[in-house]
């Protein structure tokens, strides 16, 4: 463990509490467990909104649930906007505050304070986010049922949570580029710190986009007699790219990360070729670059039909295979020196590459102008495979790195049957969005039941399904969040759990000379 | 030696106007144009050509500072400490309070922006007071090669500043809030409450006193847990509204104010 050493050399009076000790801490694992926990709880948040939306969709013919269009839209936005900035994003960002410093050999991230400023920022923010969610604000128009000042406030701790992740991002970018250890070059990083580094840099150029998009919102909405930009009749639209092809890749990137680093170790073998899996993941990273194909500010040729869009959408498909081949290929030959038992974050985390392969191969379905899958409940499944795919790896990741994070076990069985049902859940919510987009379901189906989609058709039974999708994504999460608390009361860890002798479980600062991730001590053990 | 610092900056120099070339040559430029200034041919699109070539100025000027002063160059930052060996480049940093109150600075600021002006002002004043504190304390933590003279540094720095703003700051905030209690109470009521609590302060000054060896940690959660107490009170007296008082007279000197027993 790196605790800082003012953290382990205080003594009596000056021995901090365990609240004073979580609020003023600057050690990188402290606020790595933080993100975790944080991105958990709103996890679990935004699948009850996810789980309300799914429940009134069963019956299109009406609103059981919410009364309006404009409750239930904010709820359906809710969960978008949940699940990628309130939970996956910061699940993966406490996974790289822990591990990536470690895995490049420093001993804690750089800028610590600006580490825990940004946390407590995004913290603050989500809090005042989700507030402004349940109290009639959301991302709703404000001349329905949404009250404008609510609107505003969510507005504004969209911000604060944009701050707070790029506060953190350009801490852990700054660790990966400046505080490797001699002889760790950048070809030689592990998957997991690089699928960080080239997610992050998209994240740092495409979430001010978002921000300023907010912004612009705000100022209409706050200054609505002297500025009129017709930005606050239409949030979702402004923001809607940022939860989308090809955005939504951008969030999922660090997965290739974490099954990259998963695999070899697991199968005992290191990758065919650690540089091409690089390569590709740069490559997938420049493609999810979205913060252009904002349709709200379509001025002729609409931006999703342009050739852009259209090959990229296509592009990433190959992209996800060839890493998916990879992983494949390193599993096929370590099959003879792999342990008999698997550990249960390898599944994970190849499911997961799996999940992200349908999800791209969906959106390259949605960009076909002729099959009219724009406005469908494909972007839903799309989105939920894609999103559901970094959850998983997300899941994977901290089975894996848990013991290093925490300091203690977990029982992996657990943490496998919760992953299992979150698999479950997406394959089924995501599945019966797809077939239901095909038969002509819209996205959102409150704002007109009659413009919804066909509901003779079958979608209902669909959704129905669906809903039992997102009862177990919820039954997951919970899970996940069990296995968490147990592990704060497990046996210590006694390190290097898997036994790969890569660079994050040393507990001394060594010098590399392996042209791959894996140490030379791995290699032996493999041969 | 060119440094770090320099070489990061005179590589985003170079991506700025490489970006500056193109954008321009992309753009309908003509001969040399976009690689002389405009100094032979047009530059093409103005305003593209304007901002990649002053982000490229920025980032050259930066380059030059970084190398001028031996930005990141540890024999050089040896040398300005006095010490033979350079200090690690990454320091451990001891726990801060500053990036949770800067966060709640941010947070009272946006909260204020929707809901009333006094909290956005005091949500600013919060982040001005965190800011300045970061700053001092991360330049003390440079001052020297001797870690415990920069604490001192730091200590000799804003103690003199720091204690009597926050007494200043801690003391309005009670006075203020106590007198939002005893406004919100009876007239015999805020008596009671006024006695109560010269009572409390008298009683526990007096245990602390006959006590020295008692713990500092109880001292400060008894201190912090009382101001906290004061403080809702006063939140929620504010929230509730004073006692009604009755002006009586006419002229603007000869009337006296009576109140609701």
């Amino acid at each position: 463990m790196t605790e800082t050493a003012a953290d382990t050399t205080r003594t009596g009076d000056d021995v901090p509490t365990a609240l004073e000790a979580a609020v003023t801490t600057t050690d990188h694992l402290r606020i790595g467990r933080a993100w975790i926990a944080s991105g958990v709880l709103f996890l679990v948040a935004s699948l009850v909104a996810g789980l309300l939306v799914s429940l009134e969709r069963m019956d299109l013919s009406g609103m059981a649930v919410f009364g309006d269009a404009d409750s239930l839209f904010r709820f359906w936005s809710a969960y978008r906007v949940g699940i990628v900035l309130l939970a996956v994003v910061p699940v993966v960002i406490g996974l790289a505050t822990a591990v990536a410093p470690l895995q490049v050999g420093a001993s804690s991230v750089v800028f610590p304070r600006a580490a825990a400023f940004g946390f407590w920022v995004w913290a603050l923010g989500a809090a005042i986010t989700v507030a402004g969610f349940l109290i009639d604000g959301g991302l709703g128009t404000p001349g329905g049922t949404s009250r404008t000042d609510a609107v505003a406030l969510t507005l504004l701790g969209l911000l604060m949570v944009i701050g707070g992740i790029c506060c953190a991002t350009v801490c852990i970018l700054t660790t990966i580029v400046v505080g490797r250890t001699a002889g760790m070059t950048l070809s030689r990083v592990p998957l997991f710190v690089w699928s960080v580094l080239v997610a992050g840099s998209i994240w740092l150029v495409t979430l001010p986009v978002l921000a300023a998009n907010a912004v612009l919102i705000y100022v209409d909405l706050a200054s609505r007699s002297a500025v009129a930009f017709g930005a606050e009749d239409t949030i979702w639209e402004q923001l809607s790219w940022a939860f989308s092809h090809p955005q939504v890749y951008a969030f999922a990137l660090p997965l290739v990360g974490i099954a990259g680093d998963i695999v070899p170790v697991a199968a005992r073998r290191r990758h065919g070729s650690h540089q091409a899996l690089l390569v590709l993941t740069a490559l997938l990273g420049v493609l999810s670059f979205g913060a252009y194909a904002q349709a709200a500010f379509d001025v002729g040729t609409p931006i999703r039909e342009q050739a852009i869009f259209v090959v990229e959408a296509f592009l990433v498909v190959p992209l996800v295979l060839l890493v998916l081949f990879g992983l494949v290929d390193t599993l096929w030959r370590g099959a003879g020196s792999r342990r008999t038992r698997m550990p249960a974050p390898l599944y994970l985390s190849v499911l997961s590459v799996l999940f992200l392969l349908a999800g791209t191969v969906l959106g390259a379905l949605r960009a076909v102008a002729p099959l009219d899958l724009l406005e469908r409940s494909t972007t839903g499944a799309q989105f939920t495979f894609t999103i559901g795919a970094a959850l998983l790896a997300a899941m994977a990741g901290t089975l894996w790195w848990g013991d290093l994070i925490v300091g203690r076990v977990a029982p992996q069985g657990f943490g496998l049957a919760s992953a299992l049902a979150v698999a479950v859940g997406v394959e089924l919510v995501a599945v019966s969005d797809m077939i239901s987009g095909f038969m002509g379901l819209a996205d959102f189906t409150g704002g007109d039941l009659s413009g919804a989609g066909y509901p003779g058709s079958g979608v209902n039974v669909l959704n129905t399904v669906a809903f039992v999708g997102s009862v177990h994504l919820l039954i997951g999460a919970l899970g996940w969040l069990v296995t968490g608390v147990v592990r704060f009361k497990g046996a210590r860890s006694l390190g290097d759990t898997w036994g790969g002798h890569t660079l994050e479980w040393t507990t001394e600062t060594v010098e590399v000379t392996s042209e791959s991730p894996l140490l030379d001590a791995a290699v032996e053990v493999g041969a | 030696m060119l440094t770090t610092g320099f070489k990061l900056w005179f590589g985003f120099f170079v991506a700025a106007f490489s970006a500056a070339v193109f954008a321009g040559y992309t753009s309908g430029a003509t001969e040399t144009g976009p690689i002389s200034l405009g100094w032979k041919g047009g530059v093409g699109n103005h305003v593209t050509y304007v901002l990649f070539v002053v982000a490229a100025a920025v980032f050259g000027l930066l380059g030059i500072v970084a190398v001028a002063f031996r930005d990141a160059d540890s024999e050089s930052v040896a040398e300005v400490l006095g010490v033979d060996t350079p200090p690690p480049a990454q320091t451990q940093v001891g726990s801060s309070i500053w990036p949770v109150l800067g966060a709640l600075g941010v947070a009272t600021l946006v909260v204020g922006l929707v809901v009333s002006s006094a909290l956005f002002v005091v949500g600013l004043l919060i982040l001005v007071a965190v800011s300045l504190e970061w700053t001092m304390t991360n330049w003390s933590e440079r001052a020297t090669g001797d870690p415990e003279v920069n604490s001192e540094l730091r200590e000799r720095l804003l103690r003199p500043v720091e204690i009597p703003i926050l007494a200043l700051a801690g003391i309005g905030v009670l006075v203020l809030a106590m007198s939002r209690v005893l406004l919100a109470s009876s007239v015999n009521g805020a008596v009671l409450v006024a006695g109560a609590v010269g009572v409390c302060v008298f009683g526990a000054a007096f245990v602390f006193s006959r006590r020295p060896n008692i713990s500092r940690r109880l001292v400060s959660t008894t201190l912090i847990l009382s101001c906290v107490a004061v403080l809702v009170a006063g939140i929620v007296a504010a929230a509730t509204g004073e006692r009604e008082f009755h002006q009586q007279g006419g002229g603007s000197g000869g009337g006296h104010v009576e109140v609701d027993g």
